[in-house]
């Protein structure tokens, strides 16, 4: 088959298409041949990346007899393609592929009629070969000969004879998709693909309400949009506004991004939303209409006078479709012309959604529909294709909207929860002797977004009939009732694989199994005495017997800690408006192993069998069938959407795991061979069955029932052994953070003044005695070229060691020209401009000036300057050392840069005060090497100690504020992050070693530690300016604050090899495994960077969670070398409620011996609200 | 804003590009160089879609700033081969028809690709291992490690 390139589908000189007439002025192409003999075949449904597109290919390629490779198949653009309506119930092949079939074989008709009379032959002579038409005589003429220069019309007729099923040579074959080649060497394929001349990004803001569609606070949430907070971001063109709908559009997608996550919007609060930490609860208490689908014999009755009543309640969850690509669109709005690009299922109905949302007629809008990640229902490819519409509309070019990964969770239409009771019992006989059944299905019309946020239309609720698929049971039970019970959604819902189908069969398949228990029965031998449907009987038997199924009428116990189990289960996937029709019959028999002591469930093997009628392309069929018995495991066994106050807070695929390989079952595919009959659907009927077969098998395995999935080792433990689950903790109306600044108030950007404030009190005596330092003339800025290169050389390494540059540049400025923004609680102070500009800078400090400054802290004016300068440890620099860093400051360029006036409150503003606080706790001496000590050692210490001032941050600090000189190292705070002890009193696992050391000073990482964040980042990037013997003096000196060093590596790989993570087994684990292990797992495939191991680094051992907190929080986006590789922030991807989970997690997996931390979730919040 | 243009190399030629140097090098190289492989998934280097080769090792160029590609060796599926000339494990996952949205086929392709250049011969445990963290929703997983063992010339050996 020819690739879907072009979707323009050019006019040739002559054609022939087979048309069905809608009214005057519209009809629908079915197929176009065109002269030159090539075939397009047009769908109105899309691939969702089943392989429908090779498939309808088949079909028509068979009817028309030509080959495969003649046809090219369009879907899903609505200026070509016929309306047929969404993408759904795996209808395509059943439904929608016939009016194709019979317009290709009207064609062929057509065609070979003319070839008759041409070839002046009897139509019955004639054989065709990939349109070419050839007589007896061997005559021939091809499809384009016959078409030549006319345009043919066939109007499509109904009554079309089509081939018999005796005569195919193409549909029942396997054939490669046709799709593959491009997307495996990445040609354009995905609507995420699609770039258009000017186009520009952009990026929605999405309210708080996550995934939340109905009440009067949708679209009207929005209180205001602060356009200046994104007013610095390079390329941005527009931020739109029109309800609850904010979106951001920049030249450049990079620039759309951050001005999304930067852009200051106000929300209201959201109303109290319904809880659904317990779904059962939530379901039974919504409103609801019961609408009765069959009433048998007579239920009450029956029930009543069952000889074992068995009322049993299923429990089904919110689950997400997961596309594995968020949803993205580009939208061109120019002269009243609509031109979409969209990965939507159903391009029809989003074109009137489309025009309803700009209030323009549909003619003008055209949905072009490419492929876009699977989506097994319905994600958001409308909601971001309206949303790059109005952002489109807004600015006049065209638009290129992606999702983020949060907001396609958090905003998918999900799966709905399901609630089924079943009411019954046994008769005497052990036979089923009524069966009444209740579901609740909250409703799924999810409207696009944009139209609800703008208020196009009303976010009232929408209640559907839509919880009736395959809600009657396949057997034939004497006495049976089914209600399904209409309800308004709860929140945002629309059709999932197997729609409320797989939840049905769930309640259907399980109590027919308990039902077989309670008899003493085997569950298959007792479906089979109610199951009447032929081919149903033959598929159970089949898979059964495939399976090597061994009837069991009582179950036997089992031993041990792991413990195995088979069940199964059957269904035949009924779908569409109730009563609906069937799609392919499907059953599974499957294994499971049981971890009684962790509670994991291993699905380990499961035949699924299935009947789906004709088979277009049977490897097609099979692996539809894979698909479904792998995703359907992943959703009985781990998925379930979690909320917080109602909004959905899964939002990256640590808080929402899908399977991953190694948990894979080995799978057994059965296709019955029906050639012979009507093709059936095949995209969902293998789910079905799923979550029932392996509630049996658990069954089977532990003799416990579970009647809720997810089947999660917390689920499994509490069913057989009754634990009490873990009550969800009830969740913080919010966190005032708390400073940490007391900790270190002299920390740089911390800011020193709360001891400015202690000594306001106690020191104001001595400060008012002393006066400040009397100024020093200014000078002619210093002629640089006095130095030498080496002097010059030299004091920049210096500098690099004092790490000047850190606290002296602005985020994004000149180097040392000052103006960084120091945040502290008592106001913003801003550093100075060190560059050697005579006015605003350092370029009329004279060397004495400069040394004063270094030693006493004093400016030039002969004011105090404040000790976040760190002058207490510079004041131990050589003279030579301090000419030699005068020296490189004055050969900088000289920058004019005016720092802003500190924005201080009194009396911190008083900086004669300081002269007390010197005083107290400022020596001026110059370092003294200690003869007893090595060279190296001294050397080390001149540096840790002096410029280098290492315990400026790793001391702690007394109550005002100065190093505690009786705890030299022994650990403190800056900037939100803990500066771990460097002292024997370290809490890492592993003690440091001087080799240890060394690397973490040289490579910002050391492999029995970790790597450098936070703010040693750029202390360690800056030490790059030091030689190695330098570095090597540090470490020495160091590490003689240290214990001896241990075995490292065998303790290690002991450490590593304790705590391994083999079983996710609560929601800090499943995040870890998400978010985390990909990069941290030890011993993973290695990856671009360092792996850290956590069980090794020294954060997870901390008396602290500060510095994990932070990394997860706000990520390693500036390492020491890039090398290192990167660490994204999680910040705007978890809750705090999340992040504690998972913090809490890594620290008993990780720091086993080390008791939990306490105060994590304010130290969370501490973490959100600074600005690291 | 550090914009100083970047130089390296992508799928054989030196490229340059002038990009704040935080941008993720998966949207300098779909933006800046119009490269469909590597795929935006997760922004979070959790699910793999948008893997490449960074000198040789997977990397998940989301979460890699392009700043810290200065210099480096990139390659993307692009790199590996064409439709007319597919590189053998490209071949491989065509071969088992190893994708049904294939939207996660890129990160399938380029981490097989990396583990087959330091395990050429690799066990399945060890393909299930290597893939763990590369997400595919639509159920391909069974096709995947039959491609992967394909690749690496032991499809006797996987066969079910």
């Amino acid at each position: 088959m020819a690739s879907p390139v072009s979707n323009g589908a050019e006019r040739q000189s002559g054609s022939l298409v087979v048309v069905r007439t809608a009214d005057e002025v519209t009809s629908e192409t079915f197929i176009r041949i065109t002269a030159d003999g090539s075939v397009s075949a047009y769908n109105g449904h899309v691939d969702l990346g089943t392989g429908i597109r090779t498939a309808l290919g088949q079909i028509v390629a068979e009817e028309l007899d030509v080959s495969f490779a003649r046809v090219v198949i369009v879907l899903g653009d609505t200026a070509l393609v016929p309306n047929q309506g969404a993408t759904i119930a795996s209808e395509t092949i059943q439904i929608t592929a016939v009016p194709l079939r019979k317009a290709a074989a009207q064609a062929r008709q057509f065609l070979i009629a003319r070839a008759a009379e041409q070839l002046e032959q009897l139509e019955g002579d004639l054989r065709i070969e990939d349109g070419l038409v050839r007589g007896h005589d061997n005559r021939s003429v091809s499809y384009g000969e016959l078409i030549g220069g006319e345009d043919i019309r066939l109007e499509l007729a109904d009554d079309v004879t089509v081939k018999a099923v005796g005569d195919y040579a193409i549909v029942g074959q396997s054939v490669p998709r046709v799709d593959l080649p491009a997307k495996a060497t990445g040609e354009l394929t995905f609507v995420h693909d699609i770039r258009v001349p000017g186009m520009l990004h952009g990026r929605v803001v999405r309210p708080p309400y996550s995934g939340v569609d109905a009440g009067p606070f949708v679209g009207t949430s929005l209180i205001a949009v602060d356009e200046s907070s994104v007013r610095d971001i390079p390329g941005l063109v527009a931020v739109v506004r029109i309800g609850d709908f904010v979106g951001v559009v920049a030249e450049r997608e990079e620039n759309a991004i951050r001005a999304a996550e930067q852009l200051k919007v106000s929300w209201k609060p959201t109303p109290s939303l319904t809880d659904l930490s317990d779904v059962e609860t939530a379901l039974r208490a919504n409103p609801s209409t019961p609408r009765t689908l069959i009433d048998k014999g007579d239920v009450d009755a029956a029930i009543s006078g069952a000889a074992k009543p068995m009322q049993r309640t299923y429990v089904w969850p919110y689950q997400m479709h997961a596309s594995i690509g968020p949803s993205c669109a580009v939208a061109d709005v120019q002269d009243g012309n609509i031109r979409v690009w969209s990965g939507t299922q159903n391009p029809h109905v989003l074109r009137s959604d489309l025009a309803l949302l700009v209030e323009r007629p549909e003619s003008e809008v055209e949905v072009i529909r490419l492929e876009a990640a699977g989506c097994y229902g319905r994600n958001c490819a409308d909601d971001v294709t309206a949303d790059a519409l109005l952002l489109s509309r807004a600015v006049g070019r065209p638009v290129r909207v992606q999702l983020t990964r949060e907001q396609e969770h958090a905003w998918e239409p999900k799966g709905t929860a399901q609630l089924i009771d079943v009411n019954g019992g046994l008769d005497t006989d052990g036979g089923i002797a009524g069966y009444d059944l209740a579901t609740r299905y909250p409703s799924n019309a999810a409207p696009t977004l944009a139209l609800l946020l703008t208020g196009r239309i009303s976010p009232e609720p929408a209640v559907l009939q839509m919880g009736d698929r395959t809600a009657i049971p396949p057997y034939d039970y004497d006495h049976m009732r089914v209600v399904a019970h209409d309800m308004a959604p709860i929140v945002r819902a629309s059709w999932f694989r197997g729609v409320s189908a797989l939840p049905n069969t769930f309640a259907h398949e399980s109590y027919i199994d308990e039902a077989a228990t309670e008899a003493g029965v085997d569950p298959i031998e007792y479906r089979l005495r109610y199951l009447k449907d032929p081919r149903a009987v033959d598929l159970v038997n089949a898979v059964a017997e495939r399976a090597g199924w061994t009837p069991r009428p009582v179950r036997e116990e089992k031993d041990g800690e792991v413990v195995h189990g088979r069940g199964f289960a059957y269904a035949l996937y009924v779908h569409s408006k109730f009563p609906g029709y069937g799609a392919a019959w499907s059953a599974w028999v499957t294994d499971v192993a049981v971890n009684k002591t962790t509670g994991d469930v291993s699905v380990t093997r499961v035949v699924a069998g299935q009947d789906s009628g004709l088979m277009i392309n049977p490897d097609g069929v099979r692996h539809q069938i894979h698909g479904n018995v792998i995703q359907s495991t992943s959703r009985a066994l781990m998925e379930e959407v979690s909320f917080e106050r109602g909004a959905v807070v899964a939002r990256e695929w640590g808080a929402y795991p899908i399977i991953p390989f190694p948990d894979v079952p080995k799978i057994d595919v059965l296709m019955l061979p029906r050639q012979d009959q009507p093709p059936l659907g095949v995209g969902e009927s293998a789910s079905v069955p799923s979550a029932a077969a392996i509630a049996n098998a658990i069954f089977d395995a532990t003799g416990v029932r579970f009647r809720e999935p997810p089947f999660t080792p917390e689920r499994i433990l509490k069913g057989l052994h009754g634990e009490t689950p873990a009550t969800p903790k009830a969740l913080p109306a919010s966190i005032s953070p708390q400073s940490r600044i007391w900790e270190n108030p002299f920390a740089k950007r911390a800011g020193i003044f709360a001891a400015i404030a202690a000594v306001c009190t106690a020191a104001i005596g001595i400060g008012a005695a002393l006066l400040p330092g009397r100024a020093i003339a200014p000078i002619a800025r210093p002629d640089a070229s006095v130095y030498s290169a080496a002097t010059i050389a030299r004091g920049q390494q210096l500098a690099a060691l004092g790490n000047c540059a850190e606290c002296h540049t602005n985020i994004g400025g000149v180097l040392n020209a000052g103006g960084r923004a120091l945040e502290t609680p008592f106001g913003m102070i801003y550093s100075t401009n060190i560059t050697p500009d005579v006015e605003t800078g350092i370029g009329a400090w004279s060397y004495p000036a400069f040394e004063r400054a270094m030693r006493d802290g004093l400016h030039r004016d002969g004011r105090q300057l404040y000790p976040a300068f760190p002058y207490t440890h510079f004041a131990k620099t050589g003279d030579a050392d301090m000419q030699a860093l005068y020296a490189y400051l004055m050969a900088q360029p000289s920058v004019r840069a005016t720092a802003p006036t500190n924005e201080l409150a009194f009396p911190f503003n008083l900086r004669p005060l300081l002269a007390g606080w010197n005083a107290l706790f400022h020596d001026t001496k110059e370092f003294k090497p200690d003869p007893a000590k090595s060279d190296a050692w001294n050397r080390g210490a001149y540096l840790v100690e002096g410029l280098g001032h290492c315990s400026g941050c790793h001391s702690p600090r007394n109550a005002l504020g100065a190093e505690q000189r009786n705890a030299y190292l022994a650990g403190g705070f800056a900037e939100g992050w803990e500066a771990p002890p460097l002292t024997s009193l370290s809490h890492a696992p592993i003690p440091w070693s001087e080799d240890e050391l060394f690397a973490y000073l040289r490579t910002g990482h050391s492999r029995y530690h970790g790597v450098a964040a936070g703010p040693m980042a750029p202390v360690v990037r800056d030490l790059k300016a030091l030689p190695d013997q330098d570095i090597r003096a540090m470490a020495v000196y160091l590490n003689s604050f240290n214990d001896s060093a241990a075995d490292a590596p065998a303790l290690a790989a002991k450490l590593e090899s304790a705590t391994q993570v083999t079983v996710a087994s609560s929601t800090g684990a499943r995040l870890y495994r998400g978010a985390c292990a990909v990069c941290h797992e030890v011993g993973g495939l290695p990856l671009f960077g360092s792996r850290p191991s956590l069980a090794l680094n020294s954060n997870l051992h901390s008396a602290t969670s500060d510095n994990l907190v932070q990394v997860i929080l706000h990520g390693i986006a500036h390492p020491v070398s890039s090398d290192l590789g990167y660490m994204p922030a999680f910040g705007n991807s978890m809750s705090d409620a999340q992040v504690e989970e998972l913090v809490t997690f890594l620290r008993k997996q990780f720091a086993p011996d080390k008791p939990a931390w306490t105060g994590v979730r304010e130290t969370i919040a501490r973490a959100r609200a600074s600005a690291h | 804003m550090t914009q100083t243009p970047i130089r390296f190399t992508v799928n054989g030629r030196i490229h340059e590009v002038t990009a704040e140097h935080q941008t993720p090098l998966l949207y300098v190289l779909r933006n800046d160089l119009a490269l469909n492989g590597p795929k935006y998934g997760c922004g979070l280097g959790e699910c793999g879609t948008c893997t490449v080769l960074i000198d040789g090792a997977a990397a998940r160029s989301c979460v890699i700033p392009v700043g810290g590609c200065a210099g480096r060796d990139i390659v993307t599926l692009e790199g590996l081969g064409t439709r007319d000339k597919p590189d053998v494990v490209q071949q491989a996952f065509i071969d088992e028809q190893a994708a049904q949205c294939g939207y996660c086929l890129n990160g399938m392709i380029m981490t097989t690709k990396a583990l087959l250049a330091i395990n050429p011969q690799p066990t399945e445990q060890e393909a299930l291992s290597a893939l763990r963290y590369n997400l595919c929703r639509c159920g391909t997983h069974v096709e995947i490690l039959r491609a992967v063992m394909r690749a690496s010339g032991q499809l006797a050996e996987a066969a079910d």
